[in-house]
């Protein structure tokens, strides 16, 4: 099994709608285990709404997802200025409800569920990659 | 993200079916925070596929507002996903998750 989905999309919250619905379909094409696709439509929801929300200058983004021998890789490419939101602190998760805030959360979810992510700037673009194994339960 | 009201045990009942994500938890917000009174709100996650931060974000907020309204607030039915994104987030410790309604309006 070998797929890939390509999305080039604005840096807006209406564009991230439009990849979570084609991530979904694109699940379902390839009977990627529904755990393993919730998975990657909350890390995939985090770094578009990043982009959208915070890259500064960027004029669209480029989501990528390939699945091949039972592995997502999920990339996201903006042409925003450098930034590297894998280099934000954790949250303090521990604290109590009066305390929590919710900064940094969503990369939290990132670092923590991904099998592997990492972040490079190629020159012109901030790239963001992370994998995940497809899991059933 | 589709919510319908109901009661159970005097609580009002949210049930919610879709995601709960950037684009949609704003949305919800307005109807979910307005059904947030004495002696209590619970939220049916049954057909919730998952929650992002910016679900957790409007969670949160609700929590925290039911606690200066001294109204309950308790959540029901969570899926894998959104368990496992409540574990990771610490938020399993914040906010009380039931498997049933009727357990979480009891």
């Amino acid at each position: 099994m070998n797929a890939e989905l390509s999305l080039r999309l604005p840096p807006e919250t209406a564009s991230v709608s439009t990849l979570l619905d084609a991530l979904e379909s694109f699940a379902d094409a390839h009977d990627i285990p529904m755990a393993t696709m919730a998975r990657l439509n909350i890390l995939a929801d985090e770094l578009a709404a990043n982009v959208a929300m915070h890259a500064r200058g960027a004029t669209h983004f480029e989501a990528t997802t390939r699945y091949a021998d039972g592995t997502l890789t999920f990339s996201i490419a903006d042409d925003g200025a450098p930034f590297d939101p894998l280099a934000q602190a954790s949250p303090d998760t521990d604290a109590p409800m009066e305390d929590r805030d919710i900064g940094g959360l969503g990369i939290h979810l990132v670092r923590e569920m991904a099998t592997s992510c990492a972040y490079h700037h190629d020159g012109s673009r901030n790239i963001l990659t992370l994998t995940l194994a497809a899991r059933a339960e | 993200m589709q919510i319908t009201k109901s009661t159970q045990a005097g609580m009002h009942v949210a049930v919610m079916d879709g995601r709960l994500d950037t684009a949609t938890a704003p949305v919800a917000e307005g109807e979910l925070m307005a059904m947030l009174a004495t002696p209590g709100l619970v939220l049916d996650m049954t057909a919730v596929r998952y929650v992002s931060s910016a679900g957790l974000r409007l969670l949160l907020k609700m929590a925290k507002d039911a606690k200066g309204k001294g109204a309950k607030f308790a959540l029901a039915g969570l899926q894998p996903a959104v368990r496992e994104v409540f574990e990771i987030s610490g938020f399993d410790k914040i906010i009380p998750a039931f498997p049933t309604v009727a357990d979480a309006a009891a």
